[in-house]
Formats: structure tokens, C-alpha cells, sequence
């Protein structure tokens, strides 16, 4: 599900995508989270890179992920980074352990911010910010 | 894993069985010394350029050192692009430097630094290295990260995490403090004792910008800033420069203040992943867990034989962690170690006496270095009466407006922090 936003104008600041990362960004744009995946050691790395972080390969695949995680820590905002997250406090950072193995910061959306907790299961989903960049972002699912 | 190489090295008379081993007896130990250390007022709206603040930082430290500008001739500086280049600074003090560099870093520079000074004097390229942090933290480039620090393109690793909201120091490290009471069943009421103690010893530095003392509910009754950090968990920010100077052991006696040896540096020492958000395993854990294993082997002593420690208080938390994980408590009994009076001045082992970077100023680590030399020397710049000699005599009374010496201080253990993922420490010994 991809959701867009009901502000007219995006004004936070945003991913200028390079070469490395313009898959994930491009698999967010249609609702997939994708990660890189070792073909040859069978590692799943995030952020994406070049080589493999476990084994240097260059074999690297893009394949859709589960989208399946639980937070592992997180930090509710109260003062904003930067003008225009303003309009969003209190707002919820949180690291995600992914069901893949890596961890990922996002958002935690959907949910009143004091209930948030470590160890829930969150589950991604899409948010449009401009034509060009959908963020992920993750909804508790228990 | 592959088999491990021994090499042997032979320096100064001593044999090391292997260059990457810790454990050995490192032929530097003792050998640079601290000589001189100076700074600029604390102040927020210092009114002045870095290059005016850095200037005035290193003549004290030159003055402190007795030395003139023909005796230092290596300088070293660290910046987030917020200050001014060393050359500058020598050029504007009669400084003809034989070698400077001025890295990018905030915190875990200072240690690392003087690492570096005695490595390039070692080498032969200069023989006395001023250290000085410049910066107008509070009135130009505000630490805390959300006005100028905001405004880059969002690109690299940031590529992850800056659409989310993550910018300020604060926001990056709050996640390394809930996961801590998550795992520990550490409360926001045992950091806030770090605050506590830290303000009691602001208020016996007559330098120090927040003197006053809190409680513990002054500071859990300060607003969120991003929870579970309270306003007062948060260090200051502030205008000021600061400044150290390196030397070998044997031009550090000749000069007029009583001696500090370095007797170990470890310097911006990575966990497995130190790119913060994604970095391996709880992240409860920080760099300290690894540089304690360099820091503690190389001076030949443990954090028992500590006398203070200065840790790195950007907020009140991570002096939790990084003595706990340095080993001056169980992994995971940090708030304990907080809280039960250790930590204050009349306690066992006093962190910050000068009030940190929570109450003091905000200098990225360089203050809590100069404040752990005094001590050593004896030379606690506090409100104790001078003699007729001209020295201060301490009362070790530790009331409001008092002294804040520790009696016979030996050792101190300086515990820099960049990041959870990187940081530097060293010990100082009394020479």
C-alpha cells in the first residue's frame, strides 16, 4: 500500500538518489521494500552498497523483502530536526530489525507515539513524498 | 579465522612480541607529557571570530607551558567546518609550524589527537604540538543541529536516515539510551543523578557557565526534548576555544607547572559497525567495550586505580555507558554507578569535576582533559584562597562555592565519545 501524504507541498528534506541506492527507491515507488542479497554468501545488506559486507562479492541481487520487522529501539521527537518536521511532533525514530537480518531507521506511523514499545512487530509501509521518492515507513502490527 | 603473525619489535631497549597485541608494554607509556593548558572564557555570544577564540585558547596553554612561540612548532585542530584552520592561528602567535593537520570530528577528537602528537614527534617531524578546538557553538554553528546543520543536501548514509527526522545529536543517540533501560531496567531517575553531580561541581568552578545546582526532579520536570532525554539530560552549547599542548616527558620537566604524563591513548576506536543506526548487535553496548581493551593493557593499570574520570557528558547518559563499559561497573549496573555518590566530589572516584560539558561549556572533550591536568597538578581552579606563595590552598570542602580538588589525585581517565559506534580515552598520570 502506498499512501501520499495530505500536505500540498513536501518540504522535508530529501534522499538524493545515487546509483547505489536508486533500486531500493525505485522498489519503494511501487510499494516493495527491496534489499540487496548475496549471491554468493547469501547475506542481505542494508544500506545498499557496492560489495557484500560479509564476503566482498559483487554479486549482489535486489529482491523484495518481507517488509516484516521488530523495532529494537526507538526515540520519540519532541523537538523537531529542523524546521520542517515541525508539524510532526511528537514523531517516532526507530531502528527495525528486519526479518532479513539488517537494521533500518524509519518512522513508526499509525500509532499514538507513547505506545510504542521495544520488541513490537512492525510491518512497512508506504508513504509518497514527491514523484520521485516514496519513503518507507513501519506500522505496529502487534 | 586466520592464524594470527607475531612479530617481534624492537624499541628503546624492550622487545614487543606482536605490534597489534595491547597486553605488551608499549615503550611510550609515560614518555609525553601535557604541559601547558589554557581556553577561552565559556560564554553564549562570545561576539569574536574562532580564529580570535583559537588564538587566544593556545597563548594560554603556550603561557601555561611556559614556553614562547619558538617552542611549539606542531599544531593540530579539529572541526566540524565550523572553525579556523591552524596555520591561521600560529601565523597570528609568531608559530613557524614544522607540521599541523586540522581534522573533521566533534567528540573522541582530543584523545585521539594527542595520539597523534605523540606519534608525529615520535616520527621526528616537530617536537612540541599545540591541540586546540575552536568554535562558536552556540552563537554561529548551534551544536545541537537542527538550524545550519540542517540544511545539506540529504545524501550518502544519510540517504537512510535523515527523511526520517533524525538530525541532532540527541535524536541519534536517545535509541543507544532506551534500548539500555529496555535491556537493564536502568530509569530516567538514576541518569539524572550525572546532571546532579556534574552541577555541584559547576557550582565550585567559578569558570563554569551553569553553576547552579539541581535535583533530580529539576531535571525530569525539564521538558522532552526527544524522549527519554529531558532538557537537562542535554548538555549545553556554547562559544569558546580550548587548548592543550604535547611534549616529550623530558621538555614537559622543564617546564613551570607541575608534571602530567600520558601514560595511554586510545583514540576513535570503532565498534564492528560504526555507521550508528545499523551498527552490530544492542546497541546498549558502545565503542568504549573495544577501547578499553587498548586503553587499560597499554597503561599497565585497570579502572580500579582511577582517582576521576572525565567522561563525555553531551548528555547525561552516555557518561553512563561509557563508564560502564569501560569497566568502572558490571555491564549493565551503570545506573547504579551513577547515582550512589560515586561519581560526585567526597565521592570514590568524582567524574566532571568541573561540571562537564552539562554544565560548564561545551568544547567537544578538550575541557574535561584540561580539567583532569589541573587536577593532577593540584591546581583546581576553584574559589579556595591563595597562599603566600601564591597557590591555592584547598580546603577540600566541597559545599556550594567551595573547592572542588580532589585530595592526593593520581590518575584520571579521560573517555571521549563521537558517536555510540566511536570513541577515544586516556589515562594521565602525576608525574
Amino acid at each position: 500500500m502506498i499512501y501520499q501524504r495530505d500536505t500540498m507541498a513536501y518540504d522535508k528534506p530529501l534522499p538524493v538518489i545515487d546509483n547505489e541506492s536508486r533500486p531500493f527507491w525505485d522498489g519503494c515507488r511501487e510499494g516493495k521494500l527491496m534489499l540487496q542479497h548475496c549471491a554468493e554468501c547469501g547475506a542481505w545488506v542494508f544500506y545498499p552498497r557496492v560489495l557484500c559486507t560479509a564476503c566482498h562479492s559483487e554479486r549482489l541481487e535486489w529482491e523484495e523483502a518481507s517488509g516484516e520487522g521488530v523495532i529494537h529501539s526507538f526515540t520519540i521527537c519532541h523537538r523537531p530536526a529542523g524546521p520542517a518536521f515541525a508539524g510532526e511532533t511528537p514523531y517516532v525514530v526507530a531502528l527495525i530489525d528486519l526479518k532479513e537480518g539488517p537494521r533500518m531507521m524509519s518512522n513508526i506511523v499509525g500509532a499514538d507515539p507513547e505506545s510504542v514499545r521495544i520488541g513490537q512487530s512492525v510491518r512497512v509501509t508506504f508513504e509518497k513524498a514527491t514523484e520521485e521518492v516514496t519513503l518507507p515507513k513501519f506500522k505496529v502490527i502487534s | 579465522m586466520p592464524e594470527e603473525r607475531t612479530y617481534l619489535i624492537e624499541r628503546n631497549g624492550l622487545t614487543l612480541k606482536n605490534e597489534l597485541d595491547a597486553s605488551s608494554p608499549k615503550f611510550l607509556r609515560d614518555r609525553y607529557a601535557i604541559a601547558g593548558v589554557g581556553e577561552t572564557t565559556y560564554s553564549r555570544g562570545s561576539g569574536r571570530s574562532t580564529r580570535a577564540l583559537g588564538t587566544w585558547a593556545v597563548r594560554n596553554a603556550m603561557r601555561d607551558a611556559g614556553m614562547e612561540p619558538g617552542d611549539i612548532d606542531g599544531m593540530l585542530s579539529y572541526s566540524g567546518n565550523d572553525s579556523t584552520f591552524a596555520p591561521f592561528i600560529a601565523g597570528d602567535l609568531g608559530i613557524r609550524l614544522n607540521f599541523y593537520m586540522d581534522v573533521h570530528g566533534g567528540g573522541s577528537s582530543t584523545e585521539a589527537l594527542v595520539g597523534i602528537a605523540m606519534g608525529v614527534i615520535e616520527a621526528g617531524l616537530c617536537k612540541t604540538v599545540a591541540i586546540f578546538r575552536a568554535m562558536n557553538g552556540y552563537s554561529e554553528v548551534r551544536i545541537g543541529g537542527t538550524g545550519a546543520r540542517s540544511a545539506p543536501p540529504v545524501t550518502g548514509d544519510q540517504l537512510h536516515s535523515r527523511a526520517y527526522g533524525w538530525q541532532a545529536a540527541g535524536q541519534m543517540f536517545s535509541q543507544t539510551f532506551m534500548r539500555h533501560m529496555y535491556d537493564y531496567g536502568t530509569t530516567p531517575e538514576q541518569v539524572a543523578m550525572v546532571k546532579v553531580a556534574h552541577s555541584h561541581h559547576a557550582s565550585n568552578n567559578p569558570k563554569a557557565l551553569y553553576p547552579k545546582r539541581v535535583t533530580v526532579e529539576d531535571v525530569l520536570n525539564s521538558r522532552f526534548i526527544v524522549k527519554p532525554l529531558h532538557l537537562m539530560d542535554c548538555c549545553i552549547e556554547s562559544d569558546n576555544a580550548t587548548a592543550i599542548v604535547v611534549t616529550r616527558a623530558e621538555r614537559a620537566r622543564d617546564c613551570p607547572r607541575p608534571l602530567v604524563l600520558i601514560r595511554s591513548v586510545a583514540g576513535r576506536v570503532c565498534k564492528p559497525r560504526s555507521d550508528m543506526h545499523y551498527q552490530h548487535g544492542p546497541i546498549s553496548t558502545v565503542a568504549g567495550h573495544y577501547a578499553k581493551d587498548i586503553l587499560w593493557p597499554n597503561a599497565g593499570l585497570g579502572p580500579g586505580e582511577v582517582d576521576i574520570t572525565g567522561s563525555y557528558d553531551a548528555f547525561t547518559f552516555t557518561t553512563l555507558l561509557q563508564l560502564e563499559d569501560y569497566g568502572f561497573c558490571k555491564k549493565g549496573d551503570g545506573g547504579g554507578y551513577v547515582s550512589d555518590g560515586t561519581i560526585q566530589l567526597g565521592g570514590k572516584r568524582p567524574n566532571n569535576t568541573s561540571g562537564g560539558h552539562l554544565c560548564e561549556g561545551y568544547t567537544h572533550g578538550m575541557s574535561m582533559v584540561i580539567e583532569n591536568v589541573r587536577q593532577l597538578r593540584g591546581e583546581a581552579d576553584d574559589s579556595c584562597p591563595a597562599g603566600q606563595d601564591g597557590k591555592r590552598q584547598h580546603t577540600f570542602d566541597y559545599s556550594e562555592g567551595g573547592c572542588r580538588q580532589v585530595k592526593d589525585a593520581e590518575i584520571t581517565a579521560n573517555l571521549g565519545w563521537a558517536i555510540p559506534g566511536t570513541g577515544s580515552a586516556m589515562v594521565l598520570r602525576k608525574g
